[in-house]
């Protein structure tokens, strides 16, 4: 039950990108075709939970064993770099399809504070190994949901006749602002 | 980017207006929505940027000819992440308020785009003294939006500025500017507003 | 130098710096930190247990209790931090009851990191122009013979040992509530029959 009650709570009521505040630059940057944002978010997801699960162990075990927490930020970073390094490589090895469509945005993951965010946040809120692995998966999907929605507007958006001072990113913004306003409507729900 | 060649008030003056990081560049927008629920959250946050892009800009610009290429963002981030955690646990330890608002964003500093663009464009290919000074005018202009965008918020979802009351008491706050959508719409328009103000400075 | 020397060399000084560095930050700043957090629970007890001058700390099966007695010694309360989850952030809130553990006399919210606007009304509702901490002043005053319920709609009964949930934080403020139980019920126990 509580597993089921984070899932829905960061991919929806507490939604990653909308409510959160993380992930803002690939969600501007990225969320222009339907396309690139499913690869986006699909490769995000991936990393994600992949990331929870390493950044719980490595502040269980390393961390917070060895009274190591003041490294916590240098260590998460360098650790997120890398992994996204090796997961990179691996995608390569494994399927070349795979990686032709998700292999440019996983250089971009690292330096955006959707990954570092997400292992923060679990810190924070003292989640528990399969918890973090469950946010880590759930913050992923909540992600991919807020870009995918977004690539779906500003797709038909490209139709529309902005005025030329907000064509691109304050467009963008006032749309998720639109849509945060939306989201809104979800935190009543239990 | 090679070798600035501008002079040093403008080097400092750009990152104001010109180039400034959130309004022009769309850069470090993550913060800029969370922190912004108050004037005072705002300009912290400005002021740890500047602490921490200062900082890694000197850093950097010192080290610039003995970093090697390859490991070049590697170095940076470890060099920026270790200014990063001085600036969260000193405002931790002597303003421990302040820390719980702000929660994880001061961490978040290290991967903010403005940090890092600014070492990969800037820092590690100009002497010390100009990437100080870009450093500064780019975390001063990132500060000043903070500061506009949070006092703004601040002012229409609570009726204060820095806590004073500014509004009369009889004036009903609009909680959603306080909250999340507030953050996308303001930024929204405070970024189509100066489009428009740069568009028209053209024209003329 | 060899190209690939210079890599490793530079990297790993580059971290050990780093290390050195944050090392000596940490020496200066944890005490700090811990003092912080240290004031903040002391401030919490003299809140929920007026009339406290001297506190007394017991420890019973990793229960810590904190015994508030007046200026003549005499016991006015028992206080202890009730923790559990809530709607998206551990809870961590201090109950004070009287000396017989059947009513809760104050509490306060330690830590929380609810939803904003939503959740962290719990601790403090700026949208409620009459009092802002009405919602945890609720627990003032509170019989906790039995387990306090949580009531959405109507009016809650404080006879009936009920509390008001916050309009759109139902999770929040039953969690609130759960924990609070739990908590009472479990040192109820511990307290009388052993720390006495």
């Amino acid at each position: 039950m509580n597993l089921i009650l984070i899932f829905i709570s960061a991919a929806i009521i507490n939604n990653y990108v909308l409510v959160s505040f993380l992930g803002i630059c690939p969600f501007i940057g990225v969320s222009k075709k339907l396309g690139s944002a499913v690869s986006m978010g699909m490769a995000t997801t991936f990393v994600m939970t992949i990331t929870a699960a390493v950044a719980w162990l490595l502040n269980k075990y390393i961390l917070i064993g060895l009274h190591l927490e003041f490294l916590q930020i240098v260590s998460f970073i360098l650790v997120i770099a890398s992994l996204v390094q090796l997961v990179e490589m691996f995608i390569k090895k494994v399927s070349r399809p795979l990686y032709d469509a998700l292999g440019i945005f996983l250089p971009l993951i690292t330096t955006n504070c959707a990954i570092l965010g997400l292992a923060l946040f679990l810190v924070m809120k003292q989640y528990n190994f399969i918890e973090s692995i469950v946010f880590g998966f759930a913050s992923g999907v909540g992600f991919t949901l807020a870009l995918v929605i977004m690539a779906g507007i500003r797709e038909e958006l490209e139709l529309a006749d902005v005025p030329a001072p907000f064509r691109g990113a304050p467009i963008t913004l006032i749309v998720a602002g639109c849509l945060a306003l939306a989201f809104m409507g979800f935190s009543g729900l239990i | 980017m090679a070798k600035s060649k501008i002079s040093m008030a403008q080097e400092f003056a750009k990152g104001l207006w010109k180039e400034n990081p959130i309004l022009r560049m769309v850069l470090g927008t993550c913060p800029t929505l969370a922190v912004t629920t108050s004037a005072i959250n705002g300009v912290s946050m400005g002021l740890a940027v500047i602490f921490t892009l200062v900082m890694s800009s000197l850093i950097i610009s010192l080290l610039r000819k003995i970093i090697p290429n390859e490991v070049r963002i590697a170095t940076f981030i470890v060099v920026i992440a270790t200014f990063v955690t001085v600036a969260d646990r000193t405002i931790a330890a002597y303003y421990p308020e302040i820390s719980k608002s702000l929660g994880p964003f001061i961490p978040l500093i290290v991967v903010n785009c403005i940090v890092l663009a600014r070492q990969e464009a800037f820092a590690s290919k100009n002497p010390v003294g100009r990437s100080v000074i870009d450093a500064l005018g780019m975390s001063v202009g990132f500060t000043l939006v903070l500061l506009v965008m949070g006092s703004f918020r601040e002012l229409m979802g609570n009726g204060t500025v820095f806590a004073h009351q500014i509004m009369p008491l009889s004036f009903q706050p609009w909680m959603a500017i306080a909250l999340q959508p507030g953050a996308f719409l303001t930024l929204g328009f405070m970024i189509g507003l100066s489009n428009w103000i740069i568009a028209k400075g053209k024209r003329v | 130098m060899n190209k690939s020397l210079r890599l490793v060399l530079v990297l790993t000084l580059t971290a050990v710096l780093s290390g050195v560095i944050l090392a000596v930050l940490n020496m200066y700043t944890a005490p700090r930190i811990e003092l912080n957090a240290n004031k903040t629970l002391s401030e919490a007890i003299g809140y929920v247990l007026p009339g406290n001058q001297k506190c007394d700390v017991k420890v019973v099966d990793d229960v810590t209790f904190y015994i508030g007695k007046d200026a003549q010694g005499k016991i006015v309360g028992v206080a202890f931090v009730a923790e559990g989850d809530g709607f998206q952030s551990r809870l961590k809130i201090l109950v004070g009851m009287d000396p017989a553990m059947t009513k809760i006399i104050k509490i306060k919210v330690l830590s929380q990191a609810e939803t904003p606007g939503l959740g962290t009304k719990i601790e403090s509702d700026p949208t409620n122009k009459t009092d802002a901490l009405w919602f945890h002043k609720q627990f003032f005053d509170l019989s906790a013979s039995n387990p306090i319920t949580v009531v959405k709609g109507k009016t809650a009964d404080k006879s009936q040992a009920q509390i008001q949930a916050i309009t759109g934080a139902t999770i929040s403020s039953k969690a609130v509530t759960d924990i609070i139980n739990a908590a009472i019920a479990k040192n109820r126990t511990l307290y009388l029959n052993k720390a006495k």
